[in-house]
């Protein structure tokens, strides 16, 4: 099976790109996969992956001099911290020491530098599309 | 020998951002320590101008971890601005979220913040004391967390509509009545919960002895307490009136109307943090030194209610020799008893045939131009107290924060365990993850309780290192 989850504040601008990602493959046929909308990533999200051999986590990365650029952020806050909000290497970590599974994972990250509202729309929506065609031709 | 501070930035394993100074007198021993919380947010302000109807979405936005606790004191107020009292399946579907709330918000604090110091002791290496050591040493107790937290973050998801910001909580009680296969496949958990609550709980007693030295030093000192408390005195995290109780055990003043606060709490402003420092007023500011949390309720609270807490309640409070346990160490220890307490609760509560009622809402107009919501949020006693015009547009906010109520004590217990534990000679690691874990202890959620445009100092004082005024900024 395979699982995809957007995340992020779904009031915070740009940062609702997987978020908008994932209402975009909803009505797209894609086979055995689960998609998954989240706030966050969070320590329990595990249970639902356990039986998941891929794993696309999409987001939205905050990095001011490459807004809309597609990237993989491996980018963590600390590797020391964990509560609420854990990142995607954790969350594979997890799966790998607490269940023996080590599932296939990408990460889809878009670069922007407003969390406060949607800066360009057009270019907004097309980053939106490129991933969303991306996904549907390596999983169709 | 010149003045020295040492500064630990960011303090690590809390909820929020913080740091902490310690200074050092001319002989090198410790003169004072404090922590400043370094976030700003801002919600007092910008509530002001909305609708009433958006408080409970919009303060819900203060936490990630403890939203439901803003949204229930947020509906709570609004409930008395509308004048109307839910139903009692509304009502008592807020507390099964709220107390699913309690254990997923206990269960982060004991197995992923504060599990590594019980696991590995204080003076581990820093590189162990974290989750990914205890991952590959405890597996099991990992995977316990990990299902405790499921379970409460599911019951949020399923009975208010989403695990983080829900939105099925709303004035006059809730959006949705429980279905059949809801209460079922909850009430499916409740035996396999209790088992890792009580397992934890046991591994927690059965290392207490490791950590005299800390249980000692960690803010244990004579304070108040307050917590919600009903007719009965048992344990009470929604309904009741407010209680304050000092370090002897008296009941200094009960009874307290939410909507009475102002007359008992003042809330005053240091110069170095975000965190606003409530005092209970008539002992004046920093002798009305309280805590709210797991520890005050229980110390508050005469019993439970429910079988298996109070047995577990009765032993803690031998800890105190019949008097109130002022160790915050054992935060710890009454947070693992309010998780047994919780999951007891929400089976009970899941049981009452009131709870399964389709009348779940009732709704009116505004009859009030005040209201003040209050309830008991996992860190502690939380207030939202809304002004509104006739036409329901909000004209002041004041919110008081459960971390913020132990602001004075958490600073009070940062000095106690660095002067007990910081030796200037020879500053070791684990006296300074001594320093942030008597944080820990209050589980401190600091975004939650830095929601508020802090009163600006109108004087900057600019002073030397032997503290001596040297500059002064007069923003008047």
């Amino acid at each position: 099976m395979r699982v995809i989850i957007g995340y992020g504040s779904s009031i915070r601008g740009e940062d609702a790109f997987g978020l908008d990602v994932i209402k975009e493959l909803q009505n797209s046929p894609l086979k055995e996969t689960k998609l998954i909308s989240a706030h966050q990533l969070t320590p329990e999200m595990v249970l639902e992956l356990q039986d998941a051999d891929e794993i696309v986590f999409i987001d939205s990365c905050h990095d001011e001099k490459n807004p809309y650029a597609l990237a993989c952020s491996l980018r963590e806050q600390s590797t020391l911290n964990l509560s609420h909000h854990i990142s995607p290497k954790t969350i594979i970590y997890m799966l790998k020491n607490l269940y023996a599974k080590n599932p296939h994972f990408y990460i889809y990250s878009m670069m922007s530098s407003n969390f406060e509202s949607t800066t360009h729309n057009k270019r907004y929506k097309e980053a939106i599309r490129v991933v969303s065609e991306h996904l549907l031709h390596s999983f169709k | 020998m010149e003045n020295r501070k040492i500064i630990i930035d960011p303090v690590t394993r809390i909820e929020g951002h913080a740091k902490i100074t310690i200074d050092l007198d001319e002989n090198g021993k410790v003169e004072d320590a404090k922590i400043h919380v370094t976030q700003y947010r801002g919600f007092e302000k910008f509530c002001e101008g909305r609708i009433y109807t958006e408080m409970p979405a919009i303060t819900a936005r203060t936490c990630g971890i403890c939203p439901v606790s803003h949204v229930i004191a947020s509906t709570k107020a609004i409930d008395e601005i509308l004048c109307i009292t839910p139903p009692q399946a509304g009502i008592n579907i807020r507390k099964i979220i709220n107390l699913a709330q309690i254990v997923q918000s206990h269960a982060l604090n004991f197995f992923h913040l504060s599990s590594p110091d019980f696991i590995y002791g204080f003076d581990a290496p820093k590189e162990d004391r974290n989750i990914f050591k205890m991952m590959q040493t405890h597996p099991q107790m990992a995977r316990d967390g990990i299902n405790l937290r499921a379970f409460g973050q599911k019951i949020i998801e399923e009975l208010a509509g989403k695990r983080i910001h829900p939105t099925g909580i709303v004035a006059g009680g809730v959006e949705h009545k429980i279905e059949q296969s809801q209460k079922e496949a909850i009430l499916s958990q409740i035996p396999d919960m209790m088992k890792i609550a009580q397992g934890e709980l046991e591994f927690f007693k059965t290392n207490l002895h490791k950590f005299q030295k800390e249980i000692d030093a960690f803010a244990t000192f004579p304070s108040l307490f307050m917590a919600l408390s009903n007719e009965e005195r048992t344990l009470e995290h929604y309904d009741g009136e407010l209680c304050f109780m000092d370090s002897e055990g008296n009941i200094l003043k009960d009874k307290i109307r939410a909507q009475d606060y102002r007359e008992f709490i003042g809330e005053a402003v240091e110069e170095d943090s975000y965190l606003k420092s409530p005092y209970y007023k008539p002992l004046g500011y920093e002798n009305g030194m309280y805590r709210v949390g797991a520890l005050a309720r229980l110390n508050i609270a005469q019993s439970c209610g429910t079988p298996l807490a109070d047995e577990e309640l009765k032993k803690f409070k031998t800890l105190g020799g019949g008097k109130p346990v002022l160790n915050s160490f054992y935060y710890h220890y009454a947070r693992l008893i309010e998780i047994i307490y919780a999951i007891e609760k929400i089976e009970e509560l899941l049981n009452d045939d009131e709870t399964m009622s389709e009348n779940v809402k009732v709704t009116s107009k505004i009859s009030n131009l005040r209201g003040v919501g209050c309830s008991e949020a996992p860190r502690g006693t939380l207030f939202h107290d809304y002004q509104v015009t006739k036409e329901g547009i909000i004209t002041a906010v004041n919110l008081i924060i459960a971390t913020g109520n132990n602001n004075l004590a958490m600073n009070a217990g940062v000095k106690q365990t660095a002067i007990a534990f910081v030796d200037s000679k020879s500053i070791t690691d684990g006296a300074l993850n001594r320093v942030e874990a008597v944080i820990r202890c209050f589980d401190p959620c600091l975004s939650c309780s830095t929601h508020a445009l802090g009163i600006v100092s109108s004087k900057i004082e600019v002073r030397d290192h032997n503290k001596k005024v040297i500059q002064v900024i007069d923003r008047n």
